[in-house]
């Protein structure tokens, strides 16, 4: 079968990938701390016999993500937090301690600091943050120190991982590289961070996909048409 | 083709904004209603290639990997805690709420639930009653000859004869805070019930340990923000616009693929 077939469908299999990514991407526009993908595509040689040259192939090599800072948007809620800049919050999930930049937390009937799915948010300390149940006021300073009717009470912790981080479920990060208390990080309190999402740019890319998986199949029609002409005059000899 | 499904997860995320939105917009003129948000966030990521894999003997590792995406879920629709504008109405029986906390009352049941809503009236047995008719939970009876009530800004409820100057105290209304006032669960009509998330009810005297205070003659308005409601649901059917985008275009890429046999 001709290799360039081959070489097509490597190319298609990716851009359908990167279309998932992209409709991901358009999925969680208007979800809070989310980070949106990029695709990124590596060229791969693949030997085909010993005299031959080896083909090059291109494919879907990694994900990267975009971390840049989404936009502010301003909720009034004492207990919407916004990190401005780089760092992150930590949550206390079942698999172990993860980075958000979704604030939108709450207090739990324990008066623990919770997120939106129920995990305790923790300090700088890293023990959880459990407020007074007469709390009335909360105000949260831009260094994360919280004041509960006026009196200090802990410091909501923001954090910078040492590596690379993964993507978990939850608008979380998993940070297998560790990760360490970021000093001058500053906190929005009563905001919350968009997805970092641009419309423009992924609608963009979607008709770039589109239009390269068009273009991939006419390649992959236009060999199909080729080898059943050679088929064809090879039968009629 | 996965983007499909992921589009069809983006664009039932966006549907229930706008249904939040829609209830936040109608309710714009209840009292003493708090807007709600939707919030979202995304689902489990499919790993294609886990970030750390390791691709040779001597040890070098895949920096980034191949993580797809799969799409969106509400996270959470949770009740935004926000002060009504007060509206004076003049009425003896309105009250408002000016800070936290919200009045307890009776449901037939005999359980408790919890309004902010303090446009009350008395009953046939002289009971302070909501609109609804159920009474509130301080078991507060208004003589029938009484010529006045006042209610102080602590909850002091006080009736006036026309043939004492001084009036007659009656009892107190106590305010009831949460620890979590987003835990409750509500009921409708302007009610909400205790539930595990929300912590039992705290009841306290108003204007103690930063509970708010009553205010006779007032109502508190909608925390509903037009302009707001409206950008949001600007945003939400671009939104929901885009997602329907993506399947569109998906399914031209499908159709590309069945037009090769």
């Amino acid at each position: 079968m001709s290799q360039a077939v081959y070489a097509m469908l490597s190319r298609q299999q990716g851009l359908v990938h990167e279309m998932q990514s992209v409709a991901n991407n358009i999925a969680n526009a208007s979800t809070s701390g989310y980070k949106s993908d990029r695709a990124l595509f590596v060229e791969y040689l693949v030997g085909t016999g010993a005299e031959n040259p080896s083909l090059s192939m291109g494919g879907l090599g990694a994900h990267t993500f975009d971390l840049s800072a989404g936009g502010l948007e301003s909720t009034g809620g004492p207990l919407d937090l916004a990190v401005n800049g780089e760092g992150y919050f930590a949550v206390q999930s079942l698999e172990g301690q993860r980075l958000t930049r979704a604030g939108h937390f709450q207090l739990s009937s324990d008066g623990l600091l919770i997120t939106a799915d129920g995990l305790p948010v923790l300090s700088a300390g890293g023990g959880p943050i459990i407020f007074p149940p007469d709390a009335a006021s909360i105000s949260i300073g831009a260094d994360g120190s919280i004041s509960v009717d006026g009196e200090p009470l802990e410091r909501i912790g923001v954090f910078r991982p040492a590596g690379d981080l993964l993507k978990e479920a939850g608008t979380l990060f998993s940070a297998p590289g560790g990760y360490a208390l970021a000093e001058e990080a500053t906190l929005v309190q009563g905001a919350l961070e968009q997805s970092n999402v641009v419309p423009v740019i992924e609608i963009a890319r979607m008709i770039d996909v589109q239009r390269a998986y068009d273009a991939g199949q006419s390649l992959l029609e236009a060999e199909d048409g080729r080898v059943s002409q050679i088929i064809n005059a090879l039968r009629e000899r | 083709m996965k983007s499909l499904q992921i589009a069809a997860t983006g664009m039932a995320a966006q549907q229930t904004r706008v249904d939040v939105i829609s209830n936040n917009i109608a309710n714009m003129s209840t009292a003493a209603y708090r807007p709600r948000t939707a919030e979202f966030s995304d689902l489990a990521y499919q790993q294609v290639v886990t970030p750390g894999t390791i691709t040779s003997q001597t040890g070098t590792v895949v920096p980034a990997g191949i993580q797809i995406g799969t799409g969106v879920r509400s996270s959470t629709v949770s009740m935004e805690i926000v002060q009504g504008a007060l509206r004076q109405t003049g009425a003896e029986l309105d009250l408002a709420i000016d800070g936290a906390g919200f009045l307890e009352v009776t449901l037939p049941s005999g359980e408790s639930a919890y309004t902010r809503d303090g446009k009350l009236s008395r009953n046939p047995e002289g009971q302070l009653v909501t609109m609804d008719g159920f009474p509130l939970a301080d078991g507060i009876v208004i003589p029938p000859d009484a010529r006045r009530v006042s209610i102080s800004r602590d909850g002091e409820v006080v009736a006036y004869f026309s043939d004492d100057a001084a009036g007659q105290p009656i009892g107190n209304i106590q305010l009831v805070r949460f620890v979590n006032e987003k835990g409750l669960e509500a009921l409708g009509d302007n009610l909400f019930r205790e539930t595990q998330a929300s912590g039992t009810p705290n009841r306290l005297t108003p204007e103690t340990e930063g509970t708010g205070s009553i205010r006779q003659g007032f109502l508190e308005d909608s925390g509903v923000d037009v302009v707001k409601e409206i950008s949001d649901l600007i945003e939400a059917q671009r939104g929901y616009e885009l997602n329907s985008k993506v399947i569109s275009a998906s399914d031209e890429m499908l159709a590309a693929t069945t037009r090769l046999r």
